[in-house]
């Protein structure tokens, strides 16, 4: 039986997605590969969820919960515990394997698929941290799964390398439930975490800040076990400074150094990449490279607030509902690039066959800018501005306009100037 | 002379307050109010989990209903830790009520319900 | 009592293990760790070399030539994997190529079978990613790639099988001799007997036999080499085992491709105080870094997953060490097993047990001596066709836990059963790896501790990384001790 829509992966994004989409009247089959939905809120138990889309202030288990009653409500097909372990498409249709205990293995196919699978967090390896490799470095997304949702401690002296959120409300959560916490490390000169969770979570315990620091070694006991860590202060270009070492006896290091869109499904197409988002390149209705194929929530960029991630998705399932309408006539893209100050842009392109929709860009800007004008530029054209009193890179940044009245020949550039 | 960074808006303003009580460096009132909570009774919500009895679900995850006073986060981070949920519940469920007499309840945030299966 | 007891279960006690169990004998296998190949068969570039650069007339030469020969027969014996990548070794200019020449001048003494010299354009066409400041290279066609844990596991399952005991966890702390028999003492407590012992203790092998003799004759200097993982989505960046011409150091930063895909870059060659304690630095990576530059272009450095350091046991002798002991009859040592010895692991066994220690005049063949393992398949490498008839027989197959890797339930269940399971993460990962891939672990760690809590029947909070002191857990919240 042909799906009309695929989605895969229950967590925030994928629950959106599948909602709008159903809403629209299509077919819709979630695929998720663990045995409950809500993905990564599961394991956020802390508050700052929901302020944008419910005017509330949620932990994660209960945004999730509202996302998964409206899902249940509009009877939406899904499978648990089933793993999508390869993506093909043979001409207009997706051919999606499954495998579960269930269904053993099984070739589903859909006119079109939302991948919304999330993110993986950096390792200790990608960043090629030196030192012995015990046991006992671990990310802090998989010392939280293991704290909130099973109850075990992974160590009782904790330090914490990253000082972005998953870090610093590990930092807390490890201090109440009774770790010593001898520090948080962030190699840059400023935290990229919320200010709210530094005071929450490092401030009101008391726990040290060392930015511009990073850890240099690992030592192990001579069972493998972690030992000890040391850090130091970096210069400018990163370079470890010497004589600033400061050690300290740990059994337990954090890492909370970065998240990384899963597009690991994309591996069997040909879908062209955004080295800079570490995924996929999209238009503005979401939609790759490759035709009803669409991406969203932190498989497509790693989201602040799983507010933006609810609302994104939201439109990219309307957007496949679309796609499968036929309301996709006459495409002509043209790229829109990142210029001076800008991290990244997303979509990368804008293809003027999708309708009536306007044009929203979400960016990061590459440092904090204070009284900042962000410009799109066609050409020498000046097509839009805006005036910010204040950007950080760790703040997603969105803007919108309508589009229809720009040319189809030339790119669009986003840039951020300094008043 | 004490500094706070303000946490109610993404601009977290540094805020300062002279030994004569004056705020500035606050871009709007809530900041001021903020800062002023700060200095006598700073409050914060706490969020942590519990047990259960339900080997398929060890912890589920609570909240205090508002914030109580930081002093007695620790306090009642021991308290919430004697508690074992022994029956289903839904989101909302008071687990603890008038938690070290603050008038505030700890509140369940994960839905506590056995799969068909399991039962 | 026993007729030989082997110190060490790296790739070469274990290859030596088996080679006994073709006799009647009774074999006792003593090991340290927590698990067959914890040390250096742990870390290592996975290659079976040609032979083309140790000296001629060494045992190095003779056995690594015979030794990459007997790799065909063991893949199919022993269903080892193997990959028949062939290897380039390149020159940049005219003084390499004259190196060139005389290194193709060893191949030919040594008996390399095969070997040729290509110039720059040639081999160019079939790897594509050659650096373009390389002139010619040395093509070595009968270079291969292994997976060195699976070549120690299933040489040791084997051995078991046909009768050879293993103990791990099991430190040789003291050794004596007396009545022409050898008293061998296990973590200062247990003392078996033994009529011979063999030391195959790697990096510790000196350590071993300065337990009883008093003048070692061969001294181990760890040699520490660092290396990189590239995820194995940069699979076909390169096809050949990429070698620069040899120094004194060693083979020198390589590139090869491993059997799952991944790529190695690697190792350096430092020498080091503590041979007990392989670690990586920012200076050795940037070395790595900077001579694999020389082999390829544009290496996908951003493709990097994992680094590690290995210690060789480079000994101050110029070639293997394989004696009986100048002290004590029946004290065999194998000391400076380093490069080659993942090549020669099965022709020093033979070597050893033949030649050396004459096994074969002193005790009867083992009538029921089976050299075959039985074939572990690989799931994800499987057909659809045959993974749903194996899935109708065990439905786990189809529950996919490492979503990395793609290593399902079942195939992790196998790996903890049979005489060389493990209840260990890292056991697990070497077996089947599960957590080896892109997110390392980040996923299925925690499905990996639970399966192990529930198949031995533990807490989870007796579920350990290697060694029972690594624990995953150090307590449960609000549980009062």
């Amino acid at each position: 039986m042909m799906r009309d829509i695929v989605v895969i992966g229950g967590g925030a994004s994928g629950l959106a997605a599948s909602i709008s989409a159903k809403k629209k009247g299509k077919d819709v089959l979630l695929i998720e590969r663990e045995d409950t939905l809500g993905g990564i809120l599961n394991q956020c138990i802390h508050n700052g969820f929901g302020l944008e889309v419910f005017k509330e202030e949620y932990t994660g288990p209960e945004y999730a919960h509202k996302f998964v009653e409206e899902f249940m409500d509009l009877k939406i097909d899904y499978l648990i515990n089933t793993t999508v372990i390869k993506l093909d498409k043979n001409n207009d249709d997706f051919i999606i394997t499954l495998s579960s205990k269930e269904l053993g293995i099984k070739n589903i196919t859909a006119r079109s698929v939302i991948i919304s699978s999330g993110c993986y967090e950096r390792t200790r390896g990608q960043i090629s941290m030196p030192g012995d490799r015990p046991n006992g470095v671990i990310t802090a997304g998989s010392a939280q799964r293991y704290l909130n949702i099973n109850g075990y401690m992974v160590g009782k002296k904790v330090f914490i390398l990253g000082s972005g959120d998953i870090g610093l409300i590990m930092a807390r959560r490890m201090y109440l439930e009774g770790a010593e916490v001898l520090g948080v490390a962030e190699i840059m000169p400023y935290s990229n975490g919320l200010n709210r969770n530094i005071v929450q979570c490092l401030n009101d315990f008391d726990i040290p800040l060392y930015l511009s620091h990073t850890v240099t070694n690992v030592e192990a006991d001579e069972f493998k076990k972690l030992k000890a860590i040391t850090i130091q202060q970096v210069d400018e270009r990163f370079n470890p400074i010497p004589n600033t070492e400061k050690h300290f006896e740990v059994d337990t290091l954090l890492l909370s150094i970065g998240l990384i869109p899963d597009i690991t499904l994309l591996d069997d197409l040909y879908v062209e990449v955004d080295p800079k988002t570490k995924s996929a390149k999209i238009n503005q209705a979401y939609e790759t490279s490759v035709k009803g194929l669409f991406i969203c929530g932190n498989s497509l960029q790693v989201h602040d607030l799983v507010d933006n991630v609810s609302k994104e998705s939201t439109r990219a399932g309307i957007s496949a509902s679309d796609y499968l309408d036929g309301l996709v006539k006459d495409r002509k893209k043209i790229a829109i690039k990142p210029g001076k100050n800008v991290l990244y842009v997303a979509p990368q392109y804008l293809d003027f066959g999708w309708e009536d929709k306007d044009l929203l860009i979400t960016f990061r800007s590459s440092k904090k800018i204070e009284k900042a004008i962000v410009k799109v530029y066609q050409g020498e054209a000046l097509v839009y501005q805006k005036r910010r009193a204040f950007i950080v890179p760790a703040e997603m940044e969105t803007l919108s306009f309508a589009y229809q009245e720009l040319n189809q020949d030339q790119d669009l550039m986003i840039e951020i100037e300094e008043v | 002379m004490k500094e706070f960074i303000c946490i109610v808006c993404p601009r977290g303003c540094r805020v300062v307050v002279d030994d004569n009580m004056n705020i500035s460096g606050n871009q709007c009132k809530r900041g001021e109010i903020y800062v002023r909570n700060e200095l006598s009774n700073p409050t914060r919500i706490l969020t942590t989990t519990v047990k259960t009895i339900y080997p398929e679900i060890p912890r589920a995850s609570v909240k205090t209903s508002e914030p109580i006073p930081k002093g007695l986060l620790m306090e009642a981070m021991k308290e919430i830790n004697k508690v074992t949920i022994e029956k289903e519940m839904k989101i909302g469920d008071v687990v603890i009520e008038n938690i070290l007499n603050t008038n505030v309840n700890i509140v369940l945030t994960k839905e506590i319900k056995r799969k068909e299966e399991e039962k | 009592m026993y007729d030989y007891i082997v110190i060490g279960a790296g790739v070469i006690g274990s290859c030596i293990a088996r080679e006994l169990s073709r006799y009647q004998l009774k074999v006792l296998v003593l090991e340290k760790e927590n698990d067959v190949a914890n040390v250096q068969s742990l870390a290592n570039s996975a290659i079976v070399h040609s032979g083309h650069n140790p000296e001629p007339g060494s045992l190095k030469a003779k056995l690594s030539v015979w030794g990459n020969k007997l790799y065909e027969d063991m893949e199919k014996e022993l269903d080892i994997p193997l990959i028949r990548t062939g290897a380039f070794v390149v020159a940049h200019n005219e003084d390499e190529e004259e190196q060139l020449i005389e290194l193709a001048k060893t191949a030919k003494i040594n008996q390399v079978p095969e070997f040729s010299i290509l110039n720059y354009n040639e081999a160019v066409l079939i790897e594509p990613n050659l650096s373009k400041t390389i002139t010619k290279v040395l093509s070595l066609p009968t270079t291969k790639v292994t997976y060195p844990w699976e070549v120690a596991f299933a040489a040791m399952e084997n051995a078991i099988k046909n009768g050879v005991e293993f103990k791990k966890n099991a430190l040789v702390t003291a050794i004596s001799k007396e009545n022409k028999k050898f008293q061998v003492t296990v973590n200062n407590k247990k003392i078996y007997e033994t009529l011979n012992i063999i030391n195959a203790a790697g990096v510790a092998s000196d350590d071993i036999a300065s337990l009883i003799e008093n003048n070692v004759k061969f001294k181990i200097k760890g040699r520490k080499g660092e290396y990189f993982v590239l995820d194995k989505r940069v699979k076909g960046f390169v096809n050949h085992v990429l070698y620069p011409l040899p120094t004194e150091l060693g083979k020198g930063v390589l590139i090869t491709p491993q059997v799952h895909g991944e790529i190695l870059l690697g190792p350096n060659s430092l020498e080091v105080e503590d041979k007990y304690h392989p670690t990586t630095s920012y200076d050795g990576l940037a070395y790595v870094k900077e001579h694999a530059s020389m082999l390829a272009e544009n290496i996908p450095f951003n493709q990097i997953i994992r680094s590690f350091a290995g210690i060789r046991s480079t000994s101050d002798y110029d070639d293997f060490y394989i004696k009986e002991s100048l002290e004590y009859t029946n004290l065999y040592h194998l000391g400076g097993i380093d490069s080659p010895g993942l090549t020669a692991c099965f022709a020093i066994a033979k070597y050893l047990v033949n030649d050396v220690m004459n096994v074969d005049q002193k005790y009867n063949i083992n009538p029921n001596f089976d050299p075959y393992r039985k074939k572990r398949k690989l799931f994800h490498r499987l057909s659809n066709e045959e993974k749903l008839a194996l899935i109708s027989e065990e439905p786990l197959y189809g529950n996919i836990i490492c979503k990395c890797e793609k290593i399902t339930e079942k195939e992790i269940l196998d790996a903890m059963h049979g005489p060389l399971g493990s209840n260990t993460i890292k056991g697990i990962k070497k077996r089947t790896r599960a957590g080896a891939g892109l997110c390392q672990g980040g996923y299925c760690e925690e499905k990996i501790m639970k399966m192990i809590a529930k198949e031995f029947n533990l807490s989870p909070l007796e579920v350990a990384y290697d060694k029972e002191e690594t624990k995953l857990f150090v307590s449960e919240t609000k549980v009062k001790l």
